[in-house]
């Protein structure tokens, strides 16, 4: 009993150190600085700040609140000079999903800042603005981050929704919680000396543990996490939380608990992942989507299952010039299909945004341990690069902790420290701080942001960009003109995804012509502009439904009798607006 | 215009209005009585009204259409928010277009509470899980459709909802047109003209007729009827098999608010034991339907190449989940649990498709005991076989998703009609194929494909046994025969003489029960986009919904089954408790926990989903000392008619009490004292 005080004592010794620390970061204020990771309450300030910094090209709103309450911040970037958001291809971005995976928020930051004070200045951002509309969700799981940055975490606690459980199962099956038992920011590991261990030191660095030999004995025991068991569970814990993953929540190829871990009881069960859908779906403009993560350096598309089947090839296609490049902006990160090289996943966000909202979507998986590195240029260069996905060899962590040691002065590592635990009695605590393993030094922020940023501006660079042109209008009769149009896409990204196409996931762009005083009498798209054989389309021949490929040019004719103005109108929902005007005589 | 003479129009007009809103009387008669949603609603709140103690109503969610799915809650905790006593779902009508199950929830809501039905638990009871589909029975003209009012553009053109049936010859009832056309594949049936049946090609015999709902081409792209006000299905959006990107399905599962109110609802409320789903399938009859392909199987589990290196496993053979878990096990980080869900969801394994075995021993057992009660009522159960389950159905969810015992019930279908000299036929149509999942198709069986293939026509070439072949290799679907069928002139699920099983049963009824009401005699009609058409045909629900006098008589017999399943639901017990001691002040203590009915607690699935929550077992007396066990036990299932035994030792050196309290979500409760004699 005694020591539950001494606990609750070291949680409130705990919650004031994190206010000391508080205090000595950065102002923020337009540019925003990149030095440090912003916790909630400075992601607010930068939304804010950025808002208050550019009120014509930005808006900010709240689209929901977290299981908590906590408010859950959308930011659009668009020019109302060059048109309304819709109109323009959407660029959906967000990131912080899970919880820990907090940098992911700091590179969508950057890309605000970046696009809004670029603006004017860089050609090349100028046109991106004008051109795209841009949507922002930097931090989607608010109550994750929250208890990321003010709690005690590893690098891998709080990355789900604070849906709370039935107190049931949770309570009993020992999942107790872990406890910052030495107070010192970071649930690290437990370690006692063991005549009948398992574990060794590493012989180069002792505080590397290694598994013993088969066949040996080692000297010592791995205890798990920090924490302190609580023998007695009638109390039914309330940080017995259930893990409910916010990017297993989504309803496309959703599946239960006890098929996807992490599930909910329901799709959209969780507040955040329903606002964004119905923001998706209000924001019908949206071709292209990034959402970012942590850990492995990664570009990842669907599908997110091998029972779902190869994604359609056309679009593959697409992807495929998208994936390539990012891999080249951001070095050593792979573009890779999410089942396939990674594991399988149901329900996720992305799986969502490509089969539901007919969006080409990546995940960006940030930070690569092997970036930590302690060797010389050639010694890096002629480095064998085969990793363990999301783990590290001990190669690599002998090197990560030298890296510690020299660049990081410290800061990554926990140093191993004698403590007298309740149950286990002498023990020892140490391992890779919460700021860790998953999430780089500060000093590495910016150039990671950067890169990946600008992989996102590549992406969004390629949005169709259609023109309309009329090519032709000619007499060919008493009474009958032929008006060809003409539509090129200059950019690598179709105006609807063929899979939005096939699945019918909403109409295509429509093509329309029409005048006082003018019939349309026949209308269809040439398949051969030599000569002239067109395919006619039976009914309603003012109205065609049409998809622009990437790159690619089509013609539709028209066959009009009557006098005066025809107006051709091309509206597509991905790719806006266009109309062209010609004299019928 | 004056306007005295608009003042007239004005008050013609609303007194016809009038006439229309406050006449729910039937164009047709004999259905006089059925109740609309808004009637049925309102005899949810009367009853609330007049029985105050024990009902409550609950406002489960709004339509696209703004109508109120309420819930009628019955039972003795009506007044708290926190329920100790099981309780029992019952939704009705989730495809809004079988109006006798709206009667039956009503029955059952009488029944319920004259009855008593309702002392130690609590039923929901939803009458109408569709309500702007259910409407339309109510609605002149008449016409059956299970969208809801959520706009969805069918055609995908420029306008949503704009070309729907109507009504074109203004008599009341939206049915059929036929029309000559050179491709037509229809031709009337040889002594009854009023039926079609699809020519016969290979017979020689030329189709005159094409057939179509009745109505025009609103929007002028060619196609009639396309694109009709709304909607979803209801009974189509839940999240198990969910279908994407189908016509009436909707987005995702929950995105219609109607489903999405029932997951809320049922999730919020752990004491739902038991669902039932009236509507046109009947799990208390015919058990939920298996033969899917892609279940997961977890004493068979293969592992894919690249992970099996890494755990050290053979990608060539197959393993248990136990033996998988053994092998993750040491690779987890130290605190991570690796559990059954864990493995599943990493390799991918899926969802459970077909149901449990264990379950399906209850199914049938049940489904013989219901057969036996129907017939020792005096009913036939030679009737038209209810529909299949479908996927994304609420009755396939509440199975495999909430993993307690659920049932469905249907309450009429057309009298079977039978010819003595004919053969059986197979009961097939490439519709009723169009809607079969493969799996439900290959089950059918070859006998039955072989039949049905004959009846259709179809070319020797194709065996039962190589279409059989074909469906399971995946290169044919049921929804690409019925496609086929459908193109293949001749191809009719006509049996040789004529008219379908289905057809027959409906003439026959038609003229022998509703006196010919039930069906509109062809008659040429000038349709503005097709010229010369006939319009006629059965009216819309004959074929599933019998005149209001034939309502009472079978919901008097069908739902008090209800009732007696509901009895049967999973009820835990302390059976007996017993104390040993042991000397050096130790006690073991016994109790016997039983299941005293007949369902287990949770279902087979309920204990692979670990949806339902366990039972938890508490010993407590104040500082007690526990040797072995805990104050808390958990029970994650105990079959029915089943007992467990739990011992712990304890040391007391004094006497003392303890108490034992055996606590449950969905399966009441129970507790008991044990007196412990000290260090005797
Ligand atoms: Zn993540």
């Amino acid at each position: 009993m005694k020591f539950i005080y001494t606990l609750i004592l070291a949680l409130l010794l705990a919650a004031a150190g994190t206010i000391s620390l508080n205090a000595q970061k950065s102002s923020i204020n337009v540019p925003l600085p990149f030095d440090r990771y912003y916790d909630l309450e400075d992601l607010y300030k930068a939304i804010e700040v950025l808002n208050e910094a550019f009120p014509e090209l930005t808006t900010a709103e709240v689209i929901t609140q977290s299981e908590e309450g906590r408010d859950v911040w959308a930011f659009t970037i668009n020019n109302p000079e060059t048109g309304d958001h819709l109109a323009k291809p959407g660029v959906y971005v967000d990131g912080n999903i899970h919880g820990n995976e907090i940098q992911a928020t700091e590179v969508v930051l950057y890309l605000m800042n970046y696009l809004l004070t670029n603006y004017g200045e860089v050609e090349k951002i100028t046109e991106l603005v004008d051109r795209n509309a841009f949507y922002f969700v930097p931090s989607v799981n608010v109550d994750g981050r929250y208890h990321f940055f003010n709690n005690a975490n590893t690098p891998s606690t709080n990355r789900g929704l604070r849906v709370p459980g039935d107190g049931i199962r949770d309570a009993v099956s020992d999942r107790s919680i872990s406890n910052d038992l030495n107070n010192d920011g970071s649930i690290t590991q437990m370690r006692k000396r063991d005549p009948f261990g398992q574990w060794n030191t590493h012989p180069e660095d002792p505080r590397l543990m290694v598994r013993a030999e088969p066949g040996e004995f080692g000297e010592w025991t791995l205890l798990g996490q920090e924490r302190y068991d609580i023998t007695e569970d009638t109390q039914i814990s309330e940080d017995a939380e259930r893990y409910v993953d916010p990017n297993r929540d989504w309803g496309s190829n959703w599946a239960p608990p006890y098929v996807q871990r992490g599930a909910g009881d329901y799709p959209f069960m969780g507040n955040v992942s329903k606002a964004i859908a119905e923001y998706m779906v209000g924001r019908p403009n949206i071709i292209m989507v990034f959402a970012f993560h942590n850990t492995g350096g990664m570009f990842l598309r669907g599908p997110g299952t091998k029972a779902r089947g190869p994604l359609n090839p056309s679009d593959v296609a697409v992807y495929d010039i998208l994936g390539e490049n990012a891999e080249k902006i951001v070095p050593g990160y792979d573009y890779l299909i999410s089942w396939k090289d990674l594991y399988s996943t149901y329900g996720d966000f992305t799986e969502f945004t490509y089969n539901t909202i007919g969006a080409f979507s990546f995940v960006g998986e940030l930070f690569m341990a092997r970036q930590e590195t302690y060797a010389a240029y050639e010694d890096l260069m002629s480095a064998d690069h085969e990793s363990l996905g999301f783990g590290t060899t001990t190669e690599q962590d002998l090197q990560r902790l030298k890296f510690n040691d020299n660049v990081a002065h410290g800061t990554l590592f926990k140093e191993w420290e004698p403590f007298d635990h309740p149950i286990y009695g002498e023990i020892e605590i140490g391992g890779w701080a919460k700021m860790s393993t998953r999430i780089s030094h500060p000093f590495m922020l910016k150039d990671m942001a950067h890169r990946n940023a600008a992989a996102v501006l590549f992406a969004a660079a390629q949005t169709p960009k259609v023109e309309m042109e009329i090519t032709r209008n000619e007499r060919i009769d008493d009474n009958l003109n032929r008006v060809r149009v003409r539509l090129v896409n200059h950019n690598a990204i179709p105006t609807m995804t063929n899979h939005a196409v096939q699945n019918q996931l909403y109409p295509q762009d429509m093509l329309t012509a029409e005048g006082n005083n003018i019939r349309v009498v026949a209308g269809g798209r040439v398949t051969d502009r030599y000569r002239d054989r067109v395919n006619y389309k039976e009914h309603r021949p003012e109205l065609q439904f049409l998809r622009v490929p990437g790159t690619s040019v089509v013609y539709y004719d028209f066959l009009v009798e009557g006098n005066g103005e025809l107006t051709i109108n091309y509206n597509s929902r991905k790719a806006g607006q266009r109309t062209a005007n010609t004299t019928i005589n | 215009m004056r306007t005295g003479f608009k003042l007239l129009i004005i008050s013609t007009i609303s007194l016809f209005l009038f006439l229309i809103s406050s006449s729910l009387i039937h164009s047709q008669s004999f259905w006089e009585g059925y109740h609309s949603p808004e009637q049925a609603n309102n005899v949810l709140t009367e009853t609330a009204q007049n029985h105050p103690d024990i009902t409550r109503v609950h406002t489960l969610a709004q339509s696209p259409g703004g109508r109120e799915l309420l819930v009628l809650e019955i039972g003795p905790e009506v007044n708290s928010e926190e329920k100790s006593l099981p309780a029992i779902l019952v939704v009705a009508n989730m495809e809004g277009v079988i109006p006798i199950t709206t009667e039956a929830s009503l029955k059952l809501v009488d029944l319920v509470i004259e009855e008593n039905a309702a002392d130690n638990k609590t039923w929901y009871i939803l009458p109408n899980g569709n309500p702007d589909a259910a409407v339309r029975f109510f609605q002149s003209p008449l016409r059956k459709d299970v969208r809801n009012e959520f706009p969805v553009n069918d055609d995908m053109d420029d306008q949503v909802g704009e070309d729907g049936p109507e009504d074109i010859n203004g008599d009341g009832f939206v049915t059929t047109m036929r029309y000559k056309h050179p491709q037509g594949e229809w031709i009337p049936v040889d002594g009854e003209p009023r039926l079609m049946r699809r020519a016969d090609r290979a017979k020689g015999e030329r189709g005159i007729y094409k057939i179509h709902s009745e109505g025009i081409d609103n929007d002028g792209d060619g196609q009639i009827n396309e694109d009709p006000t709304g909607g979803i299905n209801v009974n189509r959006n839940f999240p198990h098999l969910f279908r994407e990107f189908t016509a009436t399905g909707g987005a995702w599962p929950g995105s219609t608010p109607e489903a999405r109110g029932i997951f809320e609802f049922v999730f919020s409320r752990p004491e739902i034991a038991m669902t039932f789903s009236l509507g046109e399938t009947n799990f208390a009859l015919q058990p939920p339907r298996g033969g899917r392909q892609g279940s997961a199987d977890f004493q068979n589990i293969q592992i894919p190449e690249s992970f099996a290196d890494q755990i050290g496993a053979d990608p060539n053979a197959t393993y248990t989940m136990d033996e998988v878990i053994r092998m993750v096990e040491p690779l987890a980080p130290p605190g991570f649990e690796i559990t059954e869900s864990v493995v599943a969801s990493f390799l991918g394994l899926g969802a459970v498709v077909n149901p449990m075995q264990e379950d399906l021993v209850f199914y049938n057992e049940l489904a013989d005991r219901y057969k036996e009660y129907l017939e020792e009522h005096g009913f036939s159960t030679d009737r038209l076989s209810p529909a299949a389950a479908k996927d994304g159905s609420f009755e396939l969810w509440s199975y495999y998703h909430l993993g307690i015992p659920t049932f469905s019930m249907d309450f009429w279908t057309l009298p079977e009609f039978r010819e003595e000299t004919e053969d059986e036929d197979s009961g097939l149509t490439p519709e009723k194929i169009g809607e079969m999942s493969d799996e439900e198709f290959v089950d059918l069986g070859e006998e039955t494909i072989g039949q049905f293939l004959e009846e259709v026509g179809a070319p020797a070439q194709f065996s039962a046994a190589q279409v059989i072949g074909m469906v399971q290799g995946g290169m044919l679907t049921t929804s690409r025969i019925a496609e086929m069928l459908a193109q293949m002139p001749g191809g009719s699920p006509a049996s040789p003489d004529g008219a379908s099983a289905e057809d027959k049963a409906l003439i026959a009824w038609v003229d022998n029960e509703l006196n010919g009401e039930g069906f509109i005699e062809w008659s040429e009609f000038d349709h503005p986009d097709l010229g010369t058409v006939e319009i006629g045909g059965p009216i819309p629900f004959v074929k599933n919904t019998p005149p209001y006098v034939m309502v009472d008589s079978l919901l008097s017999v069908q739902v008090p089954w209800i009732v007696t399943l509901s009895e049967k639901m999973a009820r835990l017990n302390i059976m007996s408790t017993d104390t040993e001691y042991l000397g050096g002040g130790i006690h073991r203590v016994t109790a016997w926990i039983e299941n005293e009915n007949y369902l287990p607690f949770p279902t087979a699935m309920g204990v692979r989903n670990q949806n339902p929550k366990p039972a938890q077992i508490f010993l407590q007396a104040n500082g007690l000392d526990f040797i072995e066990g805990r104050e808390r036990t958990l029970i994650e299932s105990l079959g029915g008619m089943e007992a467990k035994k739990f011992t712990w030792l304890v040391r007391s050196p004094e006497t003392r009490l303890l108490q034992l309290r055996l606590e449950t979500t969905h399966a009441w409760s129970d507790r008991s004292q044990i007196e412990l004699g000290g260090s005797r």
